[in-house]
């Protein structure tokens, strides 16, 4: 039976063809997934539903809710590990751990001023989607910091991957597998996660004018340094077309602005910052931005507000490029010139949010030529579904490496019933 | 040897003479082995406590040659073991009698290397070090550091998911490594990632690290490499009690420090060591840490300072402060010849490799004591606190009777603990045949199964490097089915919206 109430989670929605099942408990979770391989029907799976609007259209007639499933189970500061349900609000979470100076030090990205929705998600979205900020040049990706889970598999099983300890190589990793597979190999339930130190202070210097192929040696001069730099972004003139907000300090409107994060005891900061301008004195001289002003600076390019969807380019499709980072420069002007669109880099230029003029195919021969020509790939990240439906969201896999991710993905979901068709096109129905 | 192999295949040995000819053909020259007495150096791995002569041993030196020596094998339904430098501490190399040893050690080519980008790609048989060696002029080295790296391989490495004592912040091997080009065992060359900090679609490249040679045979590996601290300065701190050098690891990570390093021995580890190389280690302690701050002197330096004080703090008995590269290697060098250390004092030892979580420490080694006191048998325990990664040293004699057999059963109650605890059978060394059999007391026959789902994504006929991780190896499609519980009514008993 469908339900007739309009959804708080998804205005809009079209509640008359879709069934919400309200998950409990995991035990839920198995039931629901035999049911669906006993009648076929394959299942949407949410938390809050904040980055439903990221992947290939798919064609399902039940979403499977667990935002319910949303308990701290476990904190354990000294040890470094939290374990939460899946459905837990990752809000919640990030202000349980500051509470003891602690962090995903991979810096989720809140993807909602991206997308205009209007919720940062679940920690089981966080880690489906993996989708990791500016530190993770120095921290790594949400992968590395996923140390265990308990998941209902496309066969209906409970089954556990990892462990509650951060060393583990006992059996196959599978932890690495869940975080990014957008939910299309198993429904995490619970998960344990690896929480480091927030650091005591940070700086951020700041170059001023520089194009970007001039600013992707700067930043591989920064990267290639002792200095430990655990953020390094530039952004074109044309990012600050509106008021992306935390960059009231630099005033630098009109210009393109280098930015390079230092983080650490107070003592450390200070003196790496100092150590870096002088490297790059041949870059043009350095402001420094400190703590409050330079978080602020990095909360805004890690959401990637530029693109903000109620900003100046919020109709355009966004597409995120991860590209050998020493390349990046020269593959994001390429890309401008050649679309006329706008972009922006963090990663010390190995990631690229490039957004375009929109549309039919949101230009993604183009983007995906030049982007295979540097070795990198590109996932559409914001596009009308129309667009997401004419063209692969995903990049698209040489054929061994294409059959290989199919053959582990029937490994997990044999009858394609979880997420279904969302990493691949033509696969939805 | 006290484990069971899979059975050998009569039929594969019976043409041993015809496989080695086809195996000539494709890897000429000295490349296959296949006398006995030139077959010997590679009848076991790190774990030497077991061995096995292979049917033959194969070098290819080709990525070519390795997918002709793979597709033969798969083509005729020959078992393959894959080997980088052999020293694995699990038995993850271990021959099967039936089985083509594949040897990677002829891969001895770093084949780029690129500043710019933070990588180095190079071929598998590269040692560890060497990698680290070959950056290290423009202040580069490769981050992960098994205590065996001047002879493990990259490619080893991979396979295994290595660790080391910087691993706590500096990651393991998974969190070091960007792509690798792998044959599969039908022969086919797949590569995955490149210099990108991250691969498209699905994270294979996290799934191969720490396989174990069961997925696939790594012909490159692209690594990222970092920056060399400024400066590494170490602190060597006594405690009357392990349980206040528990609370002194748990208040310095509490202080939002990470050091590079920090580890623990125990009295019995503390005195082997001192006897062996002169550190100049306290006698009269219960625990021993050895604390390593790492970053620009600035930053070290205050550290120090405040990982004294929280030593201090929990009552330590003796403190000492390296104010040189020489005081810290020889803090240092007393931990790590702690392996070689024990071996002086005992005919024989068993290297075990369980992690806890941290606050469980006390609770550990208590347990440990106890089951040394039942098993008669004396243990040694090296630990990196950071991590929580033990490593009891069981000292047996293998020339008594029965005693490896209850060295290996006192081993077997450690890991069972560790997990009891809330850890894990292995932190570093993997599972292989050791601990393969331990793997349900951890793992429900569930969470065994999709492991193996996965390995029947990449050999499905379970040809390679067979009898390790698993304790049973199901049928394929066996693990394919699907069961379809209950009714076809959807969704029964569920709160709807």
């Amino acid at each position: 039976m469908a339900a007739s109430s309009p959804s708080p989670i998804f205005p809009g929605f079209e509640q008359a063809r879709v069934d919400t099942l309200k998950i409990r408990d995991a035990a839920d979770v198995e039931q629901a997934v035999r049911a669906a391989i006993a009648s076929e029907q394959p299942l949407e799976i949410i938390g809050h539903g904040s980055k439903r609007l990221i992947g290939q259209p798919m064609a399902t007639n039940a979403l499977l809710d667990l935002s319910a499933l949303n308990a701290v189970v476990a904190y354990e500061p000294n040890e470094l590990i939290i374990t939460v349900q899946a459905g837990a609000p990752l809000a919640d979470v990030l202000s349980l751990i500051d509470s003891k100076n602690q962090q995903f030090a991979f810096e989720p990205i809140n993807t909602s001023a991206l997308l205009g929705t209007p919720d940062i998600g679940t920690i089981g979205g966080m880690i489906g989607a993996g989708l990791a900020g500016p530190r993770r040049i120095r921290a790594g990706g949400a992968r590395d910091h996923l140390l265990g889970a308990h998941a209902v598999s496309g066969f209906g099983d409970s089954f556990k991957a990892g462990g509650k300890v951060v060393k583990n190589v006992t059996g196959y990793d599978l932890c690495k597998l869940l975080a990014g597979s957008w939910g299309t190999l198993a429904v995490m339930t619970e998960v344990t996660m690896k929480v480091m130190p927030r650091p005591e202070s940070e700086r951020t210097l700041v170059l001023s004018g520089l194009d970007d192929v001039t600013a992707n040696r700067a930043m591989t001069a920064a990267l290639g340094s002792p200095f430990d730099v655990s953020g390094a972004a530039h952004l074109p003139a044309s990012a600050f077309r509106a008021d992306i907000g935390g960059f009231a300090d630099p005033g630098s409107a009109g210009q393109a602005l280098t930015l390079l994060r230092l983080e650490g005891i107070t003592a450390s900061a200070v003196h790496r910052a100092a150590a870096l301008a002088v490297l790059l004195a041949p870059f043009g001289a350095a402001e420094i931005l400190q703590d409050a002003a330079s978080a602020a600076v990095w909360s805004s390019i890690r959401d990637v507000k530029s693109f903000a969807a109620d900003g100046a380019l919020g109709a355009w499709p966004v597409w995120r490029i991860v590209c050998p980072p020493a390349t990046g420069g020269a593959l994001g002007q390429a890309l401008s010139r050649d679309t006329g669109g706008d972009v922006v880099y963090d990663w010390g230029g190995g990631l690229i949010w490039v957004a375009l003029p929109p549309k039919p195919d949101a230009q993604a021969a183009l983007v995906r030529t030049r982007v295979n020509a540097a070795g990198g790939h590109a996932t559409l990240i914001r596009a009308s579904e129309q667009v997401r439906r004419n063209i692969d969201v995903f990049h698209p896999q040489q054929d061994g490496l294409a059959s290989l991710s199919e053959r582990v993905r029937h490994g997990f979901d044999p009858k394609n019933i979880l997420n279904r068709g969302r990493m691949i096109r033509g696969t939805a129905t | 040897m006290t484990i069971m192999m899979p059975a050998s295949d009569q039929a594969v040995l019976a043409r041993r003479d015809e496989i080695v000819a086809a195996l000539r053909a494709i890897v000429p020259g000295e490349g296959v082995i296949d006398s006995a007495a030139e077959m010997v150096p590679y009848e076991s791995d790190g774990l030497m406590a077991y061995r096995q002569p292979p049917m033959v041993v194969v070098l290819p030196d080709t990525t070519e040659q390795v997918s002709n020596v793979l597709k033969y094998c798969f083509e005729q339904g020959i078992k393959v073991v894959p080997r980088g430098s052999g020293t694995s501490l699990s038995g993850g190399a271990l021959p099967l009698a039936d089985g083509v040893l594949l040897g990677l050690g002829k891969f001895k080519r770093i084949r780029e290397i690129d500043f710019d980008n933070r990588a180095v790609v190079t071929e598998p048989g590269v040692t560890n070090l060497a990698i680290s060696q070959a950056v290290a002029h423009a202040g580069f080295y490769y981050a992960p550091d098994p205590s065996s790296q001047i002879a493990c391989s990259i490619g080893g490495n991979v396979a295994e998911n290595s660790g080391g004592v910087h691993c706590l912040k500096y990651g393991m091997t998974t969190n070091n490594v960007l792509g690798c080009e792998i044959v599969l065992i039908t022969g086919e060359i797949i590569r995955i990632g490149g210099k990108s900090a991250e691969t498209s679609g699905y994270d294979l490249m996290g799934i191969i690290t720490g396989s174990e040679g069961l997925l696939g045979v790594i012909t490159e590996v692209t690594v990222r490499i970092l920056q060399k601290p400024e400066t590494a300065r170490a602190l060597m701190v006594g405690f009357a009690q392990v349980e206040a050098a528990g609370e002194c690891v748990a208040r310095i990570i509490g202080a939002g420090i990470i050091p590079g390093g920090m580890e623990m021995m125990d009295r019995p580890a503390i005195h082997a060591a001192e006897a062996f190389v002169h550190a100049g280690y306290p006698l009269d302690v219960e625990a021993l840490l050895i604390i390593e701050l790492d970053g620009p002197g600035v930053e070290v330096d205050e550290l120090i300072g405040r990982v004294e004080a929280i030593a201090q703090g929990c009552g330590s008995t003796t403190l000492q402060i390296s104010n040189s590269e020489m005081e810290r290697n020889l803090f240092w060098a007393g931990r790590k010849a702690a392996f070689p250390a024990v071996g002086r004092i005992s005919p024989d030892y068993l290297c075990m490799d369980g992690t806890i979580p941290r606050g469980a420490l006390p609770k550990a080694l208590a347990r440990i004591r106890d089951l040394s006191e039942k098993y008669g048998l004396r243990v040694a325990n090296v630990f990196h606190a950071g991590d929580g990664n033990l490593h009891p040293l069981i000292l047996y004699d293998a020339n008594q009777p029965g005693e490896m057999d209850k060295a290996e059963a006192f081993g077997a109650d450690i890991l069972r603990v560790c997990v009891e605890l809330g850890g894990v059978l292995t932190g570093e060394h993997g599972v292989g045949v050791e601990k393969r059999d331990l793997m349900p007391e951890m793992f429900s026959e569930i969470d065994l199964n999709q492991q193996q789902r996965l390995k029947c994504a990449f050999d499905a006929q379970g040809l390679l490097n067979p009898g390790k991780v698993f304790p049973t190896l199901h049928r394929c499609a066996e693990l394919g089915r699907v069961h379809v519980h209950g009714g076809k009514l959807a969704f029964p008993d569920l709160p709807r919206f």
